[in-house]
C-alpha cells in the first residue's frame, strides 16, 4: 500500500496534468461541438457527413468514426481517440521512468533496500498507475459529461462508464508492454525500444485501416482492442472480449515485466549482449567536434538525433504509401465526387499529403522541441548546467548555443524527412512543387524554435516543472487552432499558436506575416529566457 | 606586477544570502591571500556551499560583494572563471558519456586543455577515462571531477568537500597533489567539515556557523584548539599511570576500567605521550570529535540548527 502512495506521490504531477488535459480536451470538443454542428437534423446531417470527409484522410490515424453526427460520436473521434495517444505516451513516460529513470536515481535500489520484494515493487507502481489512469479517464469522461450539459442534452451513463474503462485499459496495457521493454533493453535505450514497439503497435493497427497487408498482424496490437468498441455514440457497442484481452495484456505483460526484473541485475538488462575487450586510457579523446560550440551538442545527442531523423523518415515514406490509398476513400464518397473530379490529379494530392503529412509533422516538432526543454531542465536538475557555468561561458552564450543545437537538428530532421517526401511521392507518381515543399519543410524549424523558446523561458524561470508547462502550452496552442474557429476567438490570440501560424505552405506557399511572427514569438521566448536565467540562482 | 601580487585571490565584504528563516549565509568578511590553501570548515549545512556558488556566481548575493582576483563574481562571472577551476560538492550525472568525453567536453567550452597535464593527473589517480560515466563508483567520479578542477592549471581552485567518496590512499595523493598546486603557484579554497582534513593542507582556516564566519585560525591556533578522544589499553599486570595522565598538560575528562584508559586530549599529544611512556601499551585509538563536539567544546555551546547545505 505504501508502494503505491509512494509511486503515486511520485508521479502526482503527471497525474494532475494528464488529468486536466483529459478534462479540458474532451470538455472543449465537446462544447465545440454544440457550436458548429447545428441544432436541425438537417444541419447535423450535413455536419456529420463533413466529418465522415475529414476522418478519410485521417483513416491512417483514427478509426472511421461511427455516427459522428451525435455529440458521443463526434467527441469519440476527436477527443476520445486522441486522448488514446496521449495515455499512451504517459504511459511510457511513467514506465520508462519508473523502471530506468527511478533506478538511475537510486529510488529504486533505496525502496528494494526497506525489504520491499522487487515483484511487489513492480506490482505497487503497476498498481499506481492503473489508479492514476482512472482518475484521468474519470476526469475526461467528466469533461464530456460537463459538456453534455452545457448543450442541453443528456447521454447513456453506460456509454460514458465503457469509454472511460477503455480507455484507462489501453492506457495500462501500454503502461505494462513499456515496463516489461524496459527490463529487456539497457538503461539507455530503455524509453526508445519501448516507445518503438509502441508505436510498432500503433502504427501496425492504424495502417492495416488502409493497408490490406497488416489485417494479419493488428491482432498483436493493444490500439485494436481499443478500437473494437465505440460506446459513446447512440448505437455504439462495447466488445467486453476486447478490454479483457487489454486487462490480459497489461496482467501478462507486467508479470513478466516482473518476473524479468527477479533475473536481472540492478542497472542491467537482461539480455546481455557480449561485452567488447576493455582498454583502459588515461587520455583525453582528440575527437575535434568538442571543441567546437554547437557541433559538440549535435554530436553528444547524435544517437536521438538519429532516431528522430530515420523515424520522421519512415513516417514520410508512411504517408506518402497512404496518400493514394486515402484518396481512393475520399473519391469513392458519391457527395463528393463532383467536387473532387475537378482536382484529381491536380491539387488532391499534394492537398492530402500536405495536410497528413504537416499536420504531423507539427506535432512530432512539437515533441521534438518538448524532449530538448526536458533536457534542459534535467541539466539544470542534475548539476550538469553548474559545471557548465563554471567554465568561461556566459548564461546568454549557453542559452543560445542550445537554441543554435535545437535548430541544426530540426533543419536535419525537416531536410531528410522532406527530402524523402519528395522522392518517395515522386515514385508514386505525385509531383510536388519542390520550391514549397522546401519551404514548408523549413518552415518545421522555426515552429519547433518557437516551442523551443518558449520551452527556454520555462526551463530558465522553473525548471522542475517547464516539460509540463511546455505541454501544456503545446496543448493549448493545438486547441488554440482546433477551437479557436468555434469559438470565434481574436485573431491576435490565435496568432499566438504556432500551429496557426505555421498554415499551409505546401499548397499555398509560405506565408511572411505568419513566418515573422514565428521567429518574433521565438526570438521572444529567447530572448526572456536569457534575462531570467541572468537573474536566477543555478543549483540553489 | 606588485600590484598585482596585492590583488586577494579571494575577497568578500558584508556577502549575504539571505534563504529566510535566518537561512543561509550572512556578512562574510573573507580574504584569501594568493598562493594560500584556505581551508572554509563548517558541519553541514553551515553556509560552505552557498559561500562557494556566491564565488562562482552561481547564485546572486542578497547583500554584500565577493570578487576574485579583483574581479566582481557577479558582473565578471565569465573572467572569474577563465581562473578559476571549480569542483561542485556533487558530481553532476554525465549518463552514457565516457570520462574521456566529459574531459573533452568541457575542455572544448573551456578552449582546450593540457593533454599531457589531464593524462598525468588521470594516471596519478589510476582513473580509466575509457569509461562510460554511470559504469564509475562514487570514488572514480569524484576522481573525475577532480581532474575537471585541475585540467587547465587553474590560478585559483575552488573545491567543495573534495575527498569525500575518496579512499585513504586517493586522500592522500589529492593532499599531494593539492601541495604540488600550491607550490606551483595557485591559491586553494576548500570546504570540508572534516578538522583533520584541513590541517593536512591548509594554511589557514575558516570556520563558519550557522551562516557566519566566527573564526579565522593560523594552523597553529587550529592544532592548539583541536581536541580528540583517546583510548588506551594497557598490557595485563602492567600499572596505569593515572596520577603522571592527571597532571598531563591537556589531558581531561579521565576515566580508567580496568587496564583501559579514556581521556580527552587538547592541542598536542606530547604531554599525553610523555606520561605514558614507559608502560607498555597495546592499544592506542585516537578519535577526532564531530565538528558539533568541537563546536560545544570550543564554544561551550549547543550545535546550532542544521541548514540545508
Amino acid at each position: 500500500m505504501i508502494g503505491v502512495v509512494f509511486g503515486l506521490r511520485l508521479g502526482r504531477w503527471g497525474i494532475v496534468g494528464f488529468s486536466l488535459a483529459a478534462l479540458l480536451l474532451v470538455f472543449a470538443q465537446t462544447a465545440g461541438f454544440y457550436q458548429v454542428a447545428g441544432t436541425t437534423p438537417g444541419a447535423r446531417a450535413a455536419f456529420g457527413s463533413a466529418m465522415a470527409t475529414l476522418a478519410a484522410q485521417l483513416v491512417a490515424l483514427f478509426p472511421p468514426p461511427l455516427r459522428p453526427d451525435t455529440v458521443g460520436g463526434y467527441v469519440e473521434f476527436r477527443g476520445f481517440h486522441p486522448l488514446a495517444v496521449l495515455f499512451a505516451v504517459w504511459a511510457l513516460v511513467s514506465a520508462t521512468g519508473f523502471a530506468r529513470g527511478d533506478e538511475e536515481r537510486g529510488v529504486v535500489e533505496a525502496a528494494l533496500a526497506t525489504g520491499t520484494s522487487r515483484i511487489a515493487l513492480i506490482a505497487s507502481r503497476a498498481v499506481g498507475f492503473a489508479l492514476a489512469v482512472t482518475v484521468a479517464s474519470a476526469a475526461a469522461a467528466a469533461g464530456f459529461l460537463i459538456g453534455v450539459a452545457s448543450g442541453h442534452e443528456t447521454v447513456a451513463a453506460q456509454g460514458v462508464i465503457q469509454e472511460s474503462v477503455l480507455l484507462a485499459a489501453v492506457g495500462l496495457a501500454c503502461y505494462a508492454l513499456s515496463l516489461l521493454v524496459a527490463q529487456l533493453a539497457g538503461p539507455r535505450l530503455a524509453t526508445a525500444a519501448a516507445g518503438a514497439l509502441l508505436l510498432a503497435l500503433f502504427l501496425d493497427n492504424s495502417l492495416s485501416r488502409a493497408m490490406s497487408s497488416l489485417t494479419a498482424w493488428r491482432w498483436l496490437s493493444p490500439f485494436r482492442y481499443y478500437d473494437l468498441s465505440q460506446p459513446l455514440p447512440p448505437g455504439g457497442y462495447f466488445d467486453s472480449r476486447a478490454f479483457l484481452v487489454l486487462i490480459g495484456i497489461s496482467v501478462i505483460a507486467t508479470a513478466a515485466a516482473a518476473a524479468a526484473f527477479t533475473r536481472r541485475d540492478l542497472g542491467a538488462s537482461l539480455i546481455r549482449l557480449p561485452s567488447i575487450p576493455h582498454r583502459p586510457s588515461y587520455d583525453v579523446t582528440a575527437a575535434p567536434w568538442w571543441g567546437v560550440a554547437v557541433v559538440r551538442g549535435l554530436y553528444e545527442r547524435r544517437l536521438g538525433l538519429l532516431a528522430w531523423t530515420a523515424g520522421m523518415a519512415v513516417m514520410a515514406l508512411s504517408f506518402v504509401a497512404l496518400t493514394r490509398t486515402i484518396v481512393q476513400v475520399l473519391l469513392s464518397i458519391p457527395s463528393l465526387l463532383p467536387y473532387l473530379s475537378i482536382f484529381v490529379h491536380q491539387q488532391l494530392y499534394p492537398a492530402v499529403l500536405g495536410y497528413t503529412w504537416f499536420n504531423v509533422a507539427q506535432l512530432m516538432f512539437a515533441a521534438f522541441a518538448i524532449t530538448y526543454v526536458a533536457r534542459w531542465s534535467a541539466e539544470d536538475s542534475d548539476g550538469r548546467l553548474e559545471i557548465f557555468l563554471s567554465q568561461p561561458l556566459s548564461r546568454a552564450g549557453i542559452v543560445l548555443e542550445r537554441m543554435a543545437v535545437l535548430a541544426a537538428g530540426a533543419v536535419l530532421i525537416a531536410a531528410v524527412s522532406g527530402a524523402v517526401l519528395f522522392y518517395a511521392s515522386h515514385q508514386q507518381g505525385i509531383d510536388l512543387n519542390a520550391q514549397r515543399l522546401t519551404a514548408a519543410s523549413l518552415m518545421l524549424v522555426p515552429f519547433a524554435l518557437v516551442f523551443a523558446g518558449a520551452g527556454s523561458l520555462l526551463a530558465a524561470w522553473n525548471p522542475r516543472a517547464a516539460v509540463g508547462l511546455l505541454g501544456a502550452f503545446a496543448f493549448a496552442s493545438y486547441l488554440d487552432t482546433e477551437l479557436g474557429t468555434i469559438y470565434k476567438l481574436p485573431v491576435w490570440l490565435l496568432d499566438l499558436s504556432a500551429f496557426k501560424l505555421f498554415g499551409t505552405p505546401l499548397l499555398n506557399g509560405v506565408n511572411g506575416r505568419n513566418l515573422a511572427l514565428m521567429l518574433l514569438l521565438a526570438l521572444a521566448g529567447i530572448g526572456s529566457s536569457i534575462l531570467a536565467i541572468q537573474r536566477r540562482d543555478v543549483g540553489a | 606586477m606588485l600590484r598585482e601580487m596585492a590583488v586577494a585571490a579571494i575577497s568578500t565584504s558584508q556577502l549575504t544570502k539571505d534563504y529566510g528563516a535566518g537561512r543561509g549565509l550572512f556578512d562574510l568578511g573573507l580574504h584569501v591571500s594568493q598562493q594560500e590553501v584556505f581551508g572554509y570548515l563548517g558541519p553541514n549545512g553551515s553556509g560552505k556551499t552557498t559561500t562557494i556558488r556566491l564565488l562562482m556566481g552561481m547564485i546572486r548575493p542578497t547583500n554584500g560583494s565577493a570578487h576574485v582576483f579583483g574581479l566582481d563574481c557577479v558582473r565578471d562571472a565569465v573572467e572569474v572563471k577563465r581562473k578559476v577551476g571549480y569542483l561542485p560538492g556533487d558530481i553532476p550525472q554525465f549518463g552514457s558519456l565516457r570520462g574521456d568525453e566529459v574531459v573533452a567536453y568541457l575542455g572544448g567550452m573551456r578552449g582546450g586543455v593540457d593533454r599531457r597535464h589531464v593524462r598525468a593527473i588521470a594516471e596519478r589517480f589510476d582513473l580509466d577515462l575509457n569509461r562510460r560515466f554511470r559504469e564509475y563508483s562514487s570514488g572514480n567520479k569524484q576522481k573525475l571531477g577532480i581532474l575537471l578542477a585541475f585540467m587547465h592549471r587553474p590560478e585559483l581552485l575552488i573545491l567543495d568537500e573534495p575527498t569525500s567518496g575518496l579512499d585513504p590512499l586517493n586522500q592522500q595523493e589529492f593532499y599531494e597533489l593539492l601541495r604540488e598546486t600550491r607550490d606551483g603557484g595557485a591559491t586553494i579554497f576548500l570546504s570540508s567539515h572534516v578538522l583533520s582534513e584541513v590541517e593536512h593542507v591548509c594554511d589557514r582556516v575558516g570556520i563558519l556557523r550557522a551562516g557566519r564566519l566566527v573564526k579565522v585560525a593560523e594552523l597553529g591556533e587550529l592544532t592548539r584548539i583541536r581536541v580528540h578522544h583517546v583510548e588506551v589499553e594497557f598490557a595485563p599486570g602492567e600499572e596505569v599511570p593515572t596520577e603522571r595522565l592527571r597532571l598531563a598538560d591537556g589531558v581531561e575528562d579521565l576515566t580508567v576500567e580496568g587496564q583501559r584508559l579514556r581521556c580527552t586530549v587538547h592541542g598536542n599529544f606530547e604531554a599525553l605521550l610523555q606520561a605514558i611512556s614507559g608502560s607498555r601499551v597495546i592499544d592506542l585509538v585516537s578519535t577526532e570529535p564531530s565538528l558539533e563536539e568541537f563546536f560545544l567544546s570550543f564554544f561551550g555551546e549547543p550545535k546550532p540548527k542544521a541548514l540545508p547545505s
